[in-house]
């Protein structure tokens, strides 16, 4: 189904709407944007297994095992970030055949970053999913931030027309972990004339930091929050 | 007729047991028109600009039938998961003829999208402009019968689907085909251009042409938008034809597949 959404927003959105732009290569810019999409919803399904497990009582066993909390949400978030990675990579291969990667060091190092992004979203993930225990709360949420999120980042347009358009979605939209990766992704790939990113370092750092965050914040909320059940 | 009326409440009820998911869709189409819209506003070539005049505008009529289409279509996967997990044995044994159970599931479906639609198609006159009331009446029987058919098509392809995962392919191919290739978010002439140009395979050209959603979206920005796109009685044909088929070929399907042992 994500294939099928992938390639024909390619295909069929990505190619049409680029007509309508006046940003020069387009297509290219969108193309991007959208393996970065498609890694977040991808990265985002940990969530959802986490409700399935609790659901079929394979929380307990989890609990049981000879490994810490810590090691548990670690683990967990990492084999998420991991799954959305070879999940998604076909599709990144596809959009690269797309785009063309000029510089190999700086495409690895983007590489690296979109990494630390899919771990990052699957720790936000296992870290709201813990925090909420409604699967309907959760579905919900989610739907929303992923609308938010994805909208008010340089997945779909870049920075200096988000800020053009209203000052506030461009404050958002700054300070978005999706826009980090996305701009990484296209440096990367030698795209970055469109974005005029001048220093990647700055959305490394955002990447780093988000992964951080919701890996050791998410330790600390799976910590207190996986006993004592009150799943719904 | 009171057959019909049990299963249209049945299902309506069914509908907002949803409510999350209706809350999360919802929003995700405000947010493609409150951020989305905006900012494409700011990127626009001219020549699109000079047709269109505004990209918000454009795509607020174009958001109200995708909302329109995505719940008519919610009625699928419920008549999928029926058939599954072998209720439909359960439907049938109920007092009423077959043709009524299928006539009611199709209504139902379109009232669903009807009633999800409802509030993005009045943010839709909110920020374009107010129909005159023949200009409301027609809009309101034109997606009506656009849900209808999205209904019909949906519980069609669930009916001839075994599994879910199947369905959810096949809905992903009619869904994105459909949304893509139609006046939805760009305007038809840009699509038209491209099939000239040879980038763009004719066959969808086509498809885009005689999509019903095309048709609905442009039909209500003919009401709300000055001068473009000017109205046309060929695309309420479409949705007249497309609505028709569908009911009628999904009525026949499904009672001839739940019947199946």
């Amino acid at each position: 189904m994500r294939a099928i959404w992938f390639v024909s927003q390619i295909a069929l959105f990505g190619l049409i709407a680029s007509r309508m732009m006046s940003i020069p290569n387009y297509f290219q810019y969108y193309v991007a944007g959208l393996s970065v999409m498609t890694l977040y919803s991808a990265a985002i399904f940990i969530g959802f297994d986490i409700y399935e497990e609790a659901e079929h009582g394979v929380f307990e066993y989890l609990l049981s095992l000879p490994v810490s909390r810590k090691q548990l949400v670690l683990g967990r978030s990492i084999g998420g970030g991991l799954r959305a990675f070879i999940y998604v990579g076909p599709l990144i291969a596809l959009s690269l055949y797309v785009i063309g990667a000029t510089n190999p060091l700086s495409f690895l190092v983007a590489l690296f970053a979109l990494f630390l992004f899919s771990f990052g979203v699957s720790g936000m993930s296992i870290t709201i999913a813990v925090i909420i225990k409604s699967s309907d709360r959760f579905d919900i949420l989610m739907g929303v931030l992923d609308a938010l999120i994805v909208r008010l980042s340089t997945a779909m347009y870049p920075l200096a027309v988000v800020q053009a358009a209203n000052p506030l979605y461009g404050g958002l939209a700054s300070f978005n972990p999706v826009t980090y990766a996305a701009d990484l992704f296209r440096w990367g790939t030698g795209i970055e004339a469109i974005i005029t990113l001048s220093n990647p370092l700055w959305p490394l750092l955002g990447i780093i930091a988000f992964f951080a965050f919701f890996t050791f914040f998410g330790v600390i909320i799976y910590d207190r929050r996986i006993e004592g059940g009150g799943w719904q | 007729m009171s057959a019909i009326l049990h299963i249209i409440e049945y299902d309506v009820r069914n509908f907002f047991r949803y409510k999350w998911w209706l809350v999360g869709l919802i929003s995700m189409n405000l947010a493609d028109l409150f951020i989305m819209a905006i900012v494409y506003n700011q990127m626009l070539s001219s020549d699109v600009m000079k047709e269109i005049g505004s990209y918000f505008n454009f795509f607020a009529p174009g958001l109200a039938v995708t909302g329109l289409f995505a719940s008519a279509f919610m009625i699928g996967r419920e008549v999928n998961m029926e058939r599954r997990r072998e209720v439909h044995h359960y439907m049938l044994s109920l007092p009423m003829t077959r043709m009524e159970l299928a006539i009611g599931r199709v209504l139902s479906g379109g009232m669903r999208g009807m009633i999800y639609m409802s509030p993005l198609l009045l943010t839709c006159f909110i920020f374009l402009r107010f129909p005159t009331i023949w200009q409301l009446l027609v809009i309101l029987a034109v997606l009506f019968l656009l849900a209808m058919g999205i209904s019909g098509l949906s519980i069609a392809i669930a009916v001839s689907t075994s599994s879910l995962e199947k369905f959810i392919t096949a809905r992903g191919l009619v869904y994105y085909t459909l949304f893509f290739c139609s006046s939805v978010f760009y305007p038809l002439s840009l699509i038209e251009g491209l099939g000239k140009d040879g980038k763009f395979p004719m066959v969808l050209v086509t498809l885009a042409e005689v999509n019903p959603l095309s048709g609905a979206s442009d039909m209500i920005r003919s009401f709300l938008l000055v001068g473009y796109p000017p109205f046309s009685y060929a695309s309420i044909l479409n949705v007249v034809v497309f609505s028709a088929v569908f009911t009628f070929s999904a009525a026949f399907a499904y009672i001839k597949i739940i019947e199946r042992k």
